[in-house]
């Protein structure tokens, strides 16, 4: 069992997902630091706009929501930047300090995504921090980037770094990103226009309602739910293995910080929706159903296919959801907690019953990225349901950016800034990424690989097979040919220390001896 | 010198036991084969794994390449491990040490200094330290991983049975049916064959030196 976490010493965007707290607009930057001393000085002047993990309420003790926040994390070549010891430097994981570019073979970034085609600020060297702001709206966004323009112009020898290619070609020197907008009101969804971000990992100590832990934990041997080990996610704490996960020296460096992986994922709009309509002329069932049994989830409220399996399914859920939110906006506290109960099945499930994979198909995006236990295929064969999977989790941020064109192609710029964190980056985010993603021996499908996010060309044999009930009289449905949907543009590896290390690091006091 | 041929990897690791704790060692053996597959049930469920041997050599009864060679006095007996699978050596490690955790501190219990599997670093400088590199390693199909190699054997043979069942006389309705079945029974013998994702930056460090090395080689003969 861990103790209790500091969430004041532990960065805010490590356990919030700020979209889900009313933050749907965000700016990136990244910082160049030209000298040690002028990088540190600039860390020190940063450090006091660095939002933590504590709660935000109404009152009491805890502060109130902010109407902004503020994270940094920094590259090998940043840390180098600023002058850490090399023994301190020499401890951090191979991958981190390789950077992501290094590792485009693994993550199957090839061909359209390879580094060569990224946007300009990743081309050669010198990406060395990320800043990220999220704000309730743009403005608020503005003031506090100006606020850090100035600090960054006051301090001298740091530069943000140019080059993230906008709309009609355009190159800025950050990169914005924001939820979708509907009719004027933020929704979760991606360019696809599916709803995205459910289901983040519930970890021990991450300060959220204990209420959001079924689906979110770990499984253990009697099919209950419980919390992942916090080491998982942040260092300094036992992990999975029952270790403290791999981390630099000295200890107060690490403790309380973890990885990041950031990527610019460019959407292919045009490609996918051609894509789908011309499959759904040959499938049994609507296009959204087609939709759903690429990701795993129905595209317009995220409804898993485990509970809604076909259109009939679909539109009986849908009857239910509208009855049940009727009556509890009128008040019925009955109906209200049914309501709950049925939107806690959009989290809460296993593939269990589904292992056929004609409800969800096994290689359907959310069943890739998230296992849920579904790799023991014997039950009771490993040491509990979901071994296979407790070490793979990813805590996943970010937003979708572009968009808000009135004719979005291929060419134009959409996507989603992609932010996973976990405390190996290898372990999790490049597992995934390359066995369960790009791969799928795991799931007994060869070298098939996931629809959406996979590196597919175009091939016969680029393909995704949607399963169909056994003795159903039912052929399978086999779409082949799969594009290349998504197209990766930029991204590196981060370090997110806590906020006694930026201390530490801006006072240049990080000794290992 | 390498682990690693196409997809799959090969392992050995030698590690030593007290000749005494070595029967103790057979004995569980014997109770794992009597009760087969009870306690390999995780084992056989880890589907990149092509198989997994584990044999004791006595300290009396190492092998000599010829009567010439000298006998050897050893102090311990030896366990041998061998293991064939898919991936690399992290993620096989990894997904031993994650799911049949007991399963491997019972086959290793006695061995000198095994220190479990539990905490995983130390369980992998264990296997590091003993483990016994490859001096050569082939594999006939590179493309293929162990659970490629089942799905295709299943739909030959399932195939076979299907063309077997075909009639003259049957009609184009009567075999779209069984079409459709056929396909419904083999629906998870059908993913696509391709190479090998990428073992290790290292891996691929010596794959593309043997490319520069063969383009070498290739020179002067052309050039002759």
């Amino acid at each position: 069992m861990n103790r209790p976490l500091d969430l004041d010493d532990i960065q805010g965007n490590i356990c919030k997902g700020y979209g889900r707290y009313g933050f749907p607009k965000a700016r990136y930057f990244f910082l160049q630091f030209h000298t040690p001393d002028q990088g540190r000085r600039c860390l020190h002047q940063l450090i006091p706009l660095i939002t933590n993990a504590e709660p935000w309420a109404a009152d009491g003790d805890s502060p109130l929501k902010p109407d902004v926040t503020t994270n940094i994390a920094f590259t090998y070549a940043g840390l180098e930047a600023l002058g850490l010891p090399q023994r301190s430097l020499n401890g951090f994981p191979g991958e981190f300090r390789m950077g992501m570019k290094s590792r485009a073979d693994i993550l199957g970034d090839n061909g359209p995504s390879a580094p060569e085609h990224w946007d300009p600020v990743w081309q050669g060297e010198g990406i060395h921090a990320w800043v990220s702001i999220n704000g309730r709206d743009m403005d608020a966004v503005e003031t506090r980037f100006s606020v850090i323009r100035g600090i960054i112009s006051d301090t001298g020898g740091v530069s943000i770094r140019p080059g993230h290619r906008g709309a009609d070609n355009t190159l800025l020197p950050w990169q914005d990103a924001s939820a979708v907008y509907e009719n004027g009101k933020v929704t979760p969804k991606e360019h696809f226009g599916y709803v995205d971000g459910i289901g983040n990992p519930y970890f021990e100590g991450c300060g959220n309602d204990p209420s959001r832990l079924p689906g979110r934990g770990k499984l253990n041997k009697e099919g209950q739910w419980q919390p992942l080990a916090t080491g998982e996610f942040i260092l300094g704490h036992v992990d999975e293995a029952q270790e403290y996960p791999l981390a630099p020296e000295p200890h107060l460096l690490a403790h309380n910080g973890t990885f990041m992986v950031y990527r610019k994922l460019h959407e292919n709009v045009t490609t996918f929706h051609h894509y789908v309509d011309s499959v759904a002329q040959d499938f049994d069932g609507s296009r959204e159903l087609l939709m759903a049994k690429f990701s795993g989830r129905w595209p317009d409220n995220g409804a898993p296919l485990t509970l809604a399996p076909d259109d009939e399914a679909k539109a009986a859920l849908d009857q239910q959801l509208a009855s049940l939110t009727e009556k509890a906006d009128k008040g019925d506290a009955c109906a209200a907690a049914q309501l709950k109960a049925l939107k806690d099945q959009w989290i809460d499930f296993t593939y269990a019953d589904d292992k056929h994979g004609s409800r969800c198909p096994i290689g359907a995006h959310i069943r890739r990225a998230n296992t849920r236990a579904s790799l023991e295929t014997q039950k009771g064969a490993f040491n509990t349901p979901s071994a296979l999977d407790d070490r793979r989790r990813l805590l996943r941020r970010g937003l979708p950016y572009g968009g808000g064109q009135k004719e979005a192609s291929d060419a134009t710029e959409q996507g989603i800034i992609f932010m996973c964190l976990g405390a190996s980056i290898e372990r999790q985010f490049e597992f995934i990424q390359q066995q369960w993603i790009n791969y799928s021996n795991d799931f007994h499908l060869g070298n098939d690989k996931d629809v959406l996010i996979g590196s597919n060309n175009g091939r016969l044999t680029d393909k995704h097979i949607i399963q169909t009930q056994p003795k159903s009289g039912k052929a399978p449905f086999f779409c082949s040919h799969l594009p290349r949907m998504v197209e990766t543009r930029g991204g590196d590896y981060f370090f997110i220390p806590s906020i006694t290390a930026l201390n530490m690091i801006a006072q240049g006091i990080i000794d290992p001896t | 010198m390498s682990n690693v041929a196409g997809k799959a990897y090969g392992m050995n690791v030698l590690t030593p036991l007290r000749w005494w704790t070595a029967l103790w060692q057979k004995l569980i053996f014997w109770v794992v084969v009597k009760t087969f597959p009870y306690f390999l049930k995780g084992l056989l469920t880890l589907s990149l794994i092509h198989y997994a041997r584990w044999t004791i050599i006595n300290r009396w009864s190492f092998p000599r390449l010829d009567k010439t060679q000298p006998k050897e006095t050893l102090t311990y007996s030896y366990m041998l491990f061998e293991s064939n699978f898919n991936g690399s050596w992290d993620q096989y490690i990894d997904s031993f040490s994650f799911a049949i955790p007991g399963g491997l501190d019972m086959f290793w219990r006695w061995n000198i200094k095994y220190p479990k599997s539990i905490p995983l670093h130390d369980f992998y400088h264990y296997i590091r330290f003993n483990q016994i590199e490859c001096d050569h390693y082939y594999n006939a199909y590179p493309l293929a991983s162990a659970n490629d190699v089942k799905s295709a054997k299943r739909l030959t043979g399932n195939l076979r049975s299907f063309a077997d069942s075909l009639t003259d006389n049957m009609t184009d309705e009567a075999f779209m049916d069984a079409y459709r079945q056929f396909l419904a029974d083999n629906q998870h013998a059908l993913g696509s064959m391709g190479d090998s994702p990428l073992m290790s930056t290292s891996h691929q460090l010596v794959q593309h030196h043997k490319q520069v090395n063969t383009a070498h080689e290739k020179q002067p003969e052309e050039e002759a």
